[in-house]
This record gives C-alpha cells, structure tokens and sequence, in this order.
C-alpha cells in the first residue's frame, strides 16, 4: 500500500461497549497492536471492523486524540529512551494538557495505551503519574490514589530502617 | 475477525515494562534484569523465604490486586504490576522511592529492586546504612539479590578491605566500578568477585594493589565477563591475564592502560581467545611489539576501536603482516600516537584493509608524509576525526586533497605541522561540518586563514543571514578553534571569526602578540597551575562563557564592528579594511620566549 493511500484510508474500531468510531489508518497505526494485527492478516480485514475489547468509548476517543495530534511524529527506535525517560518532568505542552484528566480517566488511558501498545502514549502516562508522586510522603501518596495501607507498623518501621541510606542527602 | 485475537493477547505482554536502568551497552547477556519475566522469577525467589506476608507470595498479577475488591477498588490499584513498574522507574531519587516502597506491599515489592537495583554509595553514612542492611539476619526484604550495580568510585580516596568486604555477600552484581580505590587489596576484592558469576564489567583501573590473586579469582568465577578494566594495575602479572584471557571468552572492551608490565602473549591470549572484542586500549602497555596488533586485528573481525597510544615499539611490520585477503570492516577508531617508528608504508596498509575507518590519530608519528595522507584521503566520506599533530613533513597539497575526498570531517588537528600555509586553512574552511580545528604553531597562516573560517561558514548559510537579524541565523557548526602561537593573526581577524560563529565555545591564542592586553584578560581562562610565570604571561585561552565575553568587549571597542555595517560583518573581508584602527600597541607582550613553550596549548 503506497504512502498516499494510508493518508487516505479508513478503519473501523469498536470499543467495547460496542461503539464504532471511523479513524484514519495512519492515526490508529499508531498503535502497535493494531499495526501488527492488520500486517499480519492483511489488506482485507481493513475493511471490517476490528473490535477493540479492553476499551471503552470514551477512553477509545480520548486515546485517539492523542493518536491523531502525534500521527506525524517520527518512529522513535524502541531501545532509544534509557536517558529521556528516567526524567519525569520533561513533558512537551500539548501532552501536559491532554494529560489534564480526572485521575480515573488518567489511569484509564494508561491501561488503554498498554494494550494497543502506544508506547509514547504509555511513557507520558506514566511520566504524569510518576509526577504526581514526587515529593509526596507515604501517606500522602496513598491519599492520592486512594490505597489502602496494609503494612502492620512494625513492618512500616522495618522497611523506613532498612532503606535509611535513602532518606540520606 | 477470527485471527487477531490470540494475537492481541500475546502483544499485551511483549507491550509490557522496561525496566530502569538498561543495560547502556544493550548486551544480551545482562538483559536478565530487565526482562519482566526475570522480575517476577527474582520476586518470587526472595519471598518463598519471608514468612511475614502470607499474601504476598508469589508472582503479583492483575486478578491478584483487583479481584476481592474490584467494585470499590481505587484506579491506581488495577495497574498490573508492569505498568506500576513502569511509573515507578520515573521516579529519580532514591527519596521518592522509598515513599513509594512505604505506601503498601504492592508498591513496595514493585519499588524494592528499582531502588536496589544501584544502590547510592555515595557518601560513607549511605554506604554505613547500606552495609548495614546487607547484614542484617531477618531483612524484610533480600535487597542484596536486588543489586546489580555498585560504585565506589566517589569514596576512592578512603575505601578500604573493610570498607568493601560487608558488600561481599552480593552475588549478583553485573557492574563493579571501584576506579582508583588505591586502599584495596585483593583481600577485598577476591570477596567481592567469588560467586559473582553475573558479573559483567569490572573498573578497578587506578587500583593498584591488585595482583594476579585476584585476577585467577576472575578467571575463576566470572565467566560472562564482557568488560574490563585495568588500567595502572602494574602489579598484575601477564601469566594471571592469559588465565583471564582463557576462561573469560565473552570480552568486549578491554582496558590496559599503563600496564607495561605485560607482555606479547598476554595480549595474543586475548586476541585468540576473545574473538568478539569490541574495543581495546593498550595506551603506554610499552613492551607490546608487533605480532600482537597483527593478530587483535586478523582475529577479531568484530573490533571497532584499537588503541595503541604510546606503544612505541610498533613498526610497520604489525600491519604488513596481515593477511592480504582480509578486510576489517568494523574498525572505526585507531589511535596510534607516538609509534614514531611506523612509515607511509603501514598507513597505506591499514587504509587499504581498513577501508571504514572514521577516527584516525597519527599525532607525533614523525615520519609521515603526505604519502599516508594521500592514502587517509581514500576514506573519502567515512573519516570524521583525524589528529596529524606533529606529522611535520606535511604540505598543502596533501591537505587541499585530503579535504576535496574527506567532506565529513569534523575534528582535524594539524598542529605543529609547520610547513602548512593560508592555502591549506583556506580549503579546510570549506569542510561543512567542521566544528574542531587545531592549528597550534602553524606559524605561517595570517588573518587570510581566519577569515576564511569565519567567510566561508556565513556564506553556506548567506540567503538565512540575509534575510533574518544579524547573527540569529548564522549557524556555523565551528566550537573549538586553537590558533596558539600563530603569530601572525590579528584582533580584526579574530573579531569577525567571534561574529560569524555562534557556537563557538573554546579559542586558545597563546602567545599571539596581539592578544596580550590587559583588556582581554578578564575574559581568559585562568593558566594551568604548574605553568612557569613565563608560560603564564603568554596564555591565553578563552572557554565557555569567556568566548562570549571577549565577543562582546571587542565589538564594543571603538572602532570596532559598530561602525560596520551588516553585511561586511557577514563577509568579513570587507569588514577588515574599516577596523584597522584596532591595531593597538601591545607594549608588555614578551614575544620573543616563546620557543620556551613546546606545546603551549595543552591545556586546551
């Protein structure tokens, strides 16, 4: 399929609670798994729709939002990303804002993007919780999001001594 | 849709987690730690033996963390673990680790090796609590399995035996990087290395109680052995490396710099027996002759870097020996500095079977003539880097042809080499990806040379310059120029040169006459300290935020480019007529001691 065809073509996907949304090839390629998929049983299933199990609709249009604004980023070499991704607070302005969700919706688009393997889409995810950690305190951390502490303060205790070398600046 | 779905399935774990801190080398060999399934195995392994948390063995999954609770269960609770991994391998400071290892057993047991993984012995309080953890009887975790990197280069000054021997009981470090811990003894390290069979680099260069002891430990117990260093470790015996050389085949960089106590065969042992050797340095190993270069390079088809600094020893006959039917298409990087023995003749050689070379030194190999440049010509738009410091037979013409074959030349170092004129600087202004030149005492080269540095980079890129502000668009790719003891530039040159190239960041003048003002002082480097108060009169040599100091001063003399127009800024040559005002008296410059300075610009 030549380059100008992709720009043109049309896919179907439908989300889990069965709602079927028409997106650029080239958008939903984006996603490595659909990617593979359609490389690997070929041109015509591009014609039907392709169900998409583990998304719901809102989470689906949401993600492909994202898909379309970076449907023209450069593929990025999969190993490339040991220094740029231990810095969490390095996150270009349109993600930031994307990112600009309730917290259930956040994680929603991080278990959407690990499944149709949208990497960038995972890393600026978890780039965003991960910002949302720095700096906080247990306790706080477990305000956040909602966790229940199951440690007995024995165990609390335990873990804080063994790891002090951590807390030393 | 039949046949997607098994393969969605499938995907969703290869799209699972990277781990922190890969492997920067990407060896397959260490890619233990970083595979999930790895993970989870090691997770498993440390709590089979932890009796305290009943719920917590075993490999921690998706059913296990929402399934009892799924109704009311908090969204940061349904991550599967490699996506919490993910998260949490964002975090940088050991700090935010900690907190999150603290907020509950799941995080903890997904935060515990990331914060283990290189454990911060980075001050002796980090390394007291470390220590003590490791020897504790009931820890809650086994964090000592956890790992696989320790550095103690920061502490080198102190560490001793004692210091390194409570970090014995770690068997599973990759990475050991104890550079210039001159207190060890093989009594520590021998500790260290036993059982570490996953070892896969080992720094102790600089460290130099070590003896064959400790290597026959290495020999011995770390068979994955990929990199070593051992620089300076001059009480290592050439028999114990034939050991390291036999039982460790997996090398792949190797350093033995200033080991001159070994010998040819250790060197051969290792080019027979490690034939996947990437890169090997055996900078000042003195005593290397020839046989053991013939055979690193006719063995080891993957070597990429072989550098030979210093082995003065070497003659031709290293590389006439190679077999003629062979290529070594991998090697990219040859250092043969000061093996002043070595004639046009081994440089034709080598250019001739090493036709993919991209770094070349020659500095100080004293008997080449344009002959070896002529064949370093031949590298065409492979040759990037190339050092031909006092190579002083060397003339124009080599240089003018060097430059039309070798368009991709960003580092050339050509100083000392006496017999160069405008002629050859002028061709090498053309180089469009120049960033580095050096020039040193090429006494000959007037402001004709340095204009053409500063013109020809404006214009390649005039139509911008032309069209935008007057520097916003100039994007000369020149950094680092050194024209020490080039005596004959001028402020006016050198002006336009700071005008015309933005990004430069290093200029050494050093003993150029019309430079020693005191004006310019304030913008010059301070001299090394064990300069001689002569050497220091004559330095100069500006760097970093001193470049754009000095561009600034001297734009703002009178006289000076304000007066210019933009466009002779830009074309430099104009420009020159309109500031000869700038030509000042520089009454305390002491010109005449400069041959006292034999290399003025190592500093730079």
């Amino acid at each position: 399929m030549s380059s100008t065809d992709k720009v043109e073509q049309t896919i179907t996907l439908v989300s889990n609670d069965n709602i079927p949304t028409p997106v650029a090839l080239k958008v939903a390629e984006r996603s490595m798994l659909i990617k593979n998929m359609l490389e690997d049983i070929g041109e015509s299933a591009i014609e039907s729709p392709i169900p998409i199990p583990n998304v719901n609709d809102q989470v689906l249009k949401k993600v492909l939002e994202w898909c379309e604004h970076h449907k023209d980023d450069p593929a990025t070499a999969a190993d490339d990303d040991s220094d740029s991704r231990k810095k969490t607070t390095d996150i270009e302005e349109w993600d930031q804002k994307f990112m600009q969700v309730d917290q259930e919706m956040l994680f929603e688009i991080i278990l959407a993007s690990n499944y149709l393997d949208i990497k960038p889409l995972l890393d600026v995810g978890c780039k965003t919780v991960a910002n949302m950690i720095k700096g906080k305190s247990p306790e706080e951390i477990r305000k956040t999001f909602n966790i229940t502490n199951d440690f007995t303060p024995e165990e609390e205790e335990q873990i804080r001594r063994e790891n002090e070398w951590a807390e030393d600046r | 849709m039949r046949g997607p779905v098994p393969r969605m399935a499938t995907i969703n774990t290869a799209a699972a987690p990277y781990r922190a801190s890969p492997d920067p080398e990407g060896d397959s060999q260490s890619s233990s730690s970083n595979s999930p399934a790895r993970q989870d195995y090691e997770e498993s392994d440390f709590y089979t033996g932890n009796n305290d948390s009943q719920s917590s063995i075993g490999v921690p999954t998706f059913q296990d963390m929402a399934v009892s609770r799924e109704a009311c269960e908090s969204p940061a609770n349904r991550l599967p673990p490699e996506v919490l991994i993910t998260i949490l391998s964002k975090l940088s400071t050991p700090l935010d680790l900690l907190n999150s290892m603290s907020v509950s057993k799941t995080w903890a047991r997904n935060s515990v090796d990331l914060l283990w993984h290189r454990p911060a012995c980075t001050n002796w309080n980090r390394h007291g609590f470390i220590c003590r953890t490791l020897s504790s009887p009931n820890p809650y975790f086994a964090y000592r399995d956890f790992i696989k990197r320790l550095n103690l280069a920061t502490l080198a000054d102190t560490v001793n035996d004692g210091s390194i021997i409570p970090l014995s009981v770690c068997t599973r470090v990759e990475r050991l990087t104890l550079t210039n811990c001159k207190g060890i003894t093989d009594n520590g390290l021998i500790g260290l290395l036993t059982d570490s069979s996953r070892l896969l680099a080992l720094d102790i260069s600089g460290d130099k109680q070590i003896t064959a002891a400790s290597m026959l430990v290495l020999a011995d117990n770390c068979p994955r052995l990929q990199g070593l260093n051992i620089s300076s470790c001059v009480k290592i015996s050439n028999e114990s490396m034939i050991a390291v050389a036999e039982n460790c085949r997996y090398i792949k960089r190797l350093k033995l710099n200033e080991c001159k106590q070994l010998e040819d065969s250790a060197i051969i042992a290792f080019a027979q027996n490690c034939r996947n050797i990437l890169e090997i340095d055996l900078q000042h190993c003195q005593t290397i002759r020839d046989l053991p270069v013939t055979e690193l390079l006719a063995n080891g088809l993957t070597l990429r870097e072989l550098r030979l600094a210093n082995c003065d020893l070497i003659t031709d006959a290293a590389f006439l020996n190679l077999p003629l039917n062979q290529t070594y298409e991998h090697l990219r990087i040859l250092d043969l500095t000061s093996c002043a023995r070595l004639t046009d003749k081994a440089i034709e050689m080598i250019i001739q079977v090493a036709p993919r070379l991209r770094n070349l030194v020659f500095a100080k190999c004293k008997n080449l003539t344009d002959t070896a440049v002529n064949a370093i010509s031949k590298l065409g738009k492979n040759l990037h880097y190339l050092h031909l410091g006092h190579c002083g037979q060397i003339t124009d013409d080599a240089v003018i042809k060097l430059v039309a074959s070798c368009n991709r030349i960003r580092y050339i170092d050509l100083g000392c080499c006496t017999h160069l004129t405008d002629r050859s600087v002028t061709k090498l202004a053309s180089l469009p990806k120049l960033r580095r030149i050096g020039l040193v005492k090429c006494s000959q080269i007037t402001d004709a040379s340095v204009y053409a540095l500063a013109q020809s980079r404006a214009r390649a890129h005039e139509q911008n310059v032309r069209s935008g502000d007057r520097f916003a668009h100039s994007v000369s790719c020149l950094e680092r120029v050194h024209l020490s003891y080039c005596t004959n530039l001028t402020l006016d040159s050198i002006l336009i040169l700071l005008n015309n190239c933005l990004k430069l960041t290093h200029l050494s003048l050093t003993g150029v006459v019309a430079f020693l003002r005191p004006d310019l002082e304030p913008y010059c480097r301070d001299a090394p300290e064990e300069f001689t108060e002569h050497q220091r009169n004559v330095f100069c040599v500006f760097s970093g935020v001193g470049v754009t100091g000095l561009r600034r001063h001297l734009n703002s003399l009178p006289n000076a480019l304000g007066d210019v127009d933009d466009d002779q800024t830009m074309t430099g040559m104009m420009g020159a007529a309109a500031l000869n005002a700038a030509d000042e008296e520089d009454g305390d410059a002491d010109a005449d001691g400069d041959e006292e300075l034999e290399d003025g610009d190592n500093t730079g």
